[in-house]
């Protein structure tokens, strides 16, 4: 490490450079090319809502208008130009997603995978020792295990929580994971190219997929719905139909009977709820980053990635922390 | 209406108007709730400031709410310009 005089000078010349970097990129950007005299430094970027399959490589390309990498340089022009033709057509085609018959791999499943390799590898290297001393990296794991667990603990109380806890856990975690994993500088530079265009993206954040928050919001409602059940019994059913009163032919059933109707479409909103608010905040990230990389390159993405560390996190806590409030409220035995 | 100015209207530009519209007024109610449960838990934390994070963590659950029907807006307009 430099010290001193060095480190000073060493500083102002990298807060210098930053700084012409900024001025730089607000020139050549989009908002710059506008208004001065300069060309634009990127191309407008396309944005694509549904995720790319990469694997089979025969959906990818039909998908992605890739043609086949079997080795056509000698193929004559014209023939270039043919295939080019249909590639532009079917570059149209893939604004829609797969049909449902058919599996395919996509970059956003592909990343999520990695996040629970990545997950699985964290906490199996930082459990693995569990020397009664823990070193940094175990401490590290530990503060997080024990601190969502008590946290965990202060909603529903200590003995649900011990329940709970592997679920609400695992989805903070993966939650957390794949927004920040997809921040990683290197995360989006392997793809498909073809015509100096990047197609797609071996890697994309998993959030940005409507399956992804779908799948996680569904099993939070399997999770909820079991619980209540398990503690309740069937009277758990009671709340969402409360025809007692109005089968007794009193007149103030209809409205017990109503307001259980709007429990019960209450509990089916959150599925939906969930899913968008996370679909919504990782896709609007990704989005962000683009345009703002688009608008003012090289340094002002910086402060974006700030935001998305924020964003990734509290996202990670409302899911976790929403499953675990709706938890308590189904567990909880009332008398009506 | 001078027809000049209907034939400039056409799909494409009533399709950006809609997710301006989407979002701008999409957001106006969300920002005041979210101001809103900013403001009681700040003056919470005023009166009680032991109860600084138990107020935070229910805070920012409550913020959710407010915040999803923003992110309803969001991707109605995102839908807006990038699908249809």
């Amino acid at each position: 490490m430099p010290s001193g005089a060095l480190a000073k000078k060493l500083l102002m010349v990298s807060g210098l450079g930053l700084v012409v970097l900024l001025l730089v990129g607000a020139a050549v950007g989009a908002i710059g090319s506008a208004i001065l005299p300069v060309d634009s430094f990127l191309s407008k970027p396309e944005i694509h809502l549904p995720p790319q399959p990469i694997f089979p490589a025969s959906i990818r390309n039909q998908q992605l208008g890739l043609t086949a990498e079997d080795g056509h340089d000698g193929e004559s022009a014209d023939k270039e130009k043919d295939g080019e033709n249909s590639s532009s057509e079917e570059e149209e085609a893939h604004i829609a997603p797969l049909p449902i018959t058919q599996f395919a791999v996509t970059n956003t499943l592909l990343s999520a995978w990695l996040a629970t390799v990545v997950i699985v590898l964290f906490f199996v290297l930082g459990a693995r020792k569990g020397s009664l001393i823990p070193g940094r990296f175990q401490g590290l794991v530990e503060i997080l295990v024990e601190g969502a667990l008590s946290s965990c603990a202060g909603v529903v109380g200590s003995e649900m929580a011990r329940k709970a806890y592997p679920i609400i856990a695992t989805m903070f975690f993966f939650v957390l994971f794949n927004a920040w994993l997809s921040l990683l500088p290197f995360y989006q530079f392997f793809g498909y190219v073809q015509d100096g265009e990047m197609k797609a993206h071996i890697l994309r954040s998993a959030g940005t997929d409507l399956n992804m928050p779908l799948a996680l919001a569904l099993i939070s409602f399997a999770f909820v719905e079991y619980w209540g059940f398990r503690s309740n019994g069937y009277g758990y059913l009671k709340k969402f139909f409360a025809l007692g009163q109005l089968l007794r032919l009193k007149p103030a059933g209809f409205i017990d009977a109503f307001v259980g109707f709007l429990e019960l479409i209450s509990e089916l909103v959150r599925v939906v709820s969930f899913t968008f608010r996370l679909f919504g905040n990782m896709t609007a990230g990704e989005i962000l980053v683009i345009m703002v990389t688009f608008l003012v390159p090289f340094v002002a993405t910086q402060f974006v990635f700030g935001l998305e560390l924020l964003v990734g996190l509290i996202q990670a806590i409302i899911f976790a922390g929403l499953t675990l409030v709706f938890l308590s409220v189904a567990v909880r035995h009332d008398s009506h | 209406m001078d027809p000049i100015l209907l034939q400039g209207f056409n799909a494409e530009a009533a399709k950006f108007i809609g997710a301006g519209l989407a979002i701008g007024l999409g957001v106006v109610g969300p920002g005041i709730g979210i101001g809103i449960l900013g403001a009681g838990a700040m003056a919470a934390i005023g009166r009680n400031p032991e109860a600084a994070g138990q107020v935070q963590t229910n805070m920012i659950l409550a913020i959710a709410f407010a915040e999803a029907l923003g992110i309803y807006a969001l991707i109605v307009s995102v839908i807006l310009l990038f699908v249809v």
